[in-house]
C-alpha cells in the first residue's frame, strides 16, 4: 500500500526520488528503505532527492534525510537533495536543523549537473 | 485567561468565516500528518503569510510528536486569538504521560531523553511569540504556543 506512493526512478546510474508533499513517518521510513535496495539493485552511484513538494520540515523527517545520506554514502553513493523551499529553509534554519555535509541544489536539473561534475573530477584524479 | 471567543470565531478582516475553536486527538504516527494539515488550514485561514503558517506547522509537528513518543497519547487543543484588533493562533498540546522532570534542560538545544535531535521544545519556542510549557512527574504535560498575525 505505501509502495505506490513512492516511486524510484533511475537514469544514466542516478536515482531520482520525490518526496511526497506530506510524508507520515511510516512512509519516510518506507521511502529510506526503497532507497537503499534500489541503490543495490540499479548499482546506482548517485541520489536525487527532491523535496520542493514538502511544505514542513519537522526534526524526525531532517534526521532520517540526513540518515538515508549516509548509508547511500556507505553503499558507495552521493546524495544531493533539491528544491528546498524558501520558507523551509527560514524555518529549518530557525529550528536548528543541520542537514551536515550533504550537498544541496535548487532544483533537479542543478543536483544532476553536480552529480555528473563530481564524477568528472573523480575521473580526472 | 486567554481574551479570544471560545465557541464560535467572528469572521476575520476579509469577512471570511475562520474554523471554530476545538480538540484533535493525538493516538498515533497518523495523527501528527493530520495535526500538520489541520494547522495548515487554521493558520491559512487566518491569513498568516506562508513562511508564518511554514513555522505554525513545525512547531506543531515537534509538538505532536512529542506526545506521541513521551507520552503515547494526548491532545492539541486550538483557538483563533482576537485580542485589540490583532488576530493570533493558540495551540494547547496536552498528555497525561510522564511530565519532564527538569523544564530548563528540556528547552537546552541538543538535549533529548528518546532518541530525538532535541529541537522540538527550544525549536518550537524560537518559532512562536509566546511559549509556556507546564509539567508535573507523573502528570502531565501542557505546551501553550501563540503567534500572532503581522499587519504587513
Amino acid at each position: 500500500m505505501l509502495d505506490s506512493n513512492v516511486s524510484v526512478l533511475k537514469l544514466r546510474g542516478i536515482l531520482f526520488v520525490t518526496v511526497p508533499a506530506e510524508p507520515g513517518d511510516d512512509l519516510i521510513n518506507h521511502l529510506q528503505q526503497k532507497i537503499l535496495e534500489s541503490m543495490e539493485q540499479h548499482e546506482a552511484k548517485g541520489l536525487i532527492l527532491d523535496i520542493s513538494t514538502v511544505s514542513a520540515l519537522d526534526s524526525f523527517f531532517a534526521r532520517t534525510i540526513v540518515e538515508t545520506a549516509q548509508m547511500v554514502g556507505l553503499m558507495g553513493g552521493r546524495t544531493v537533495i533539491s528544491g528546498m523551499r524558501p520558507e523551509v529553509a527560514i524555518t529549518a534554519t530557525q529550528l536548528g536543523l543541520s542537514l551536515g555535509n550533504i550537498l544541496t541544489a535548487l532544483n533537479m536539473d542543478r543536483a544532476l549537473d553536480m552529480l555528473e561534475g563530481l564524477e568528472e573530477e573523480e575521473w580526472d584524479r | 485567561m486567554r481574551d479570544s471567543y471560545p465557541s464560535s470565531s467572528p469572521p476575520d478582516q476579509k469577512g471570511r468565516a475562520v474554523l471554530p475553536d476545538g480538540t484533535t486527538h493525538i493516538d498515533g504516527e497518523d495523527d501528527i500528518v493530520y495535526v500538520r494539515k489541520q494547522v495548515r488550514d487554521l493558520a491559512s485561514g487566518i491569513g498568516f503569510n506562508l513562511t508564518d503558517v511554514t513555522r505554525i506547522i513545525t512547531a506543531a509537528s515537534e509538538l505532536a510528536r512529542n506526545i506521541y513518543r513521551y507520552a503515547g497519547k494526548g491532545r492539541m487543543k486550538y483557538a483563533v486569538l482576537h485580542q485589540r484588533g490583532a488576530v493570533g493562533i493558540e495551540l494547547e498540546f496536552q498528555d497525561e504521560g510522564p511530565g519532564i522532570a527538569d523544564i530548563p534542560q528540556a528547552m537546552e538545544p541538543g538535549y533529548t531523553t528518546s532518541r530525538g535531535l532535541g529541537l522540538g521544545l527550544p525549536g518550537s519556542k524560537r518559532m512562536m511569540d509566546e511559549f509556556h510549557v507546564w509539567s508535573e512527574v507523573g502528570k502531565g504535560t501542557i505546551v501553550t504556543i501563540r503567534k500572532w498575525k503581522r499587519n504587513n
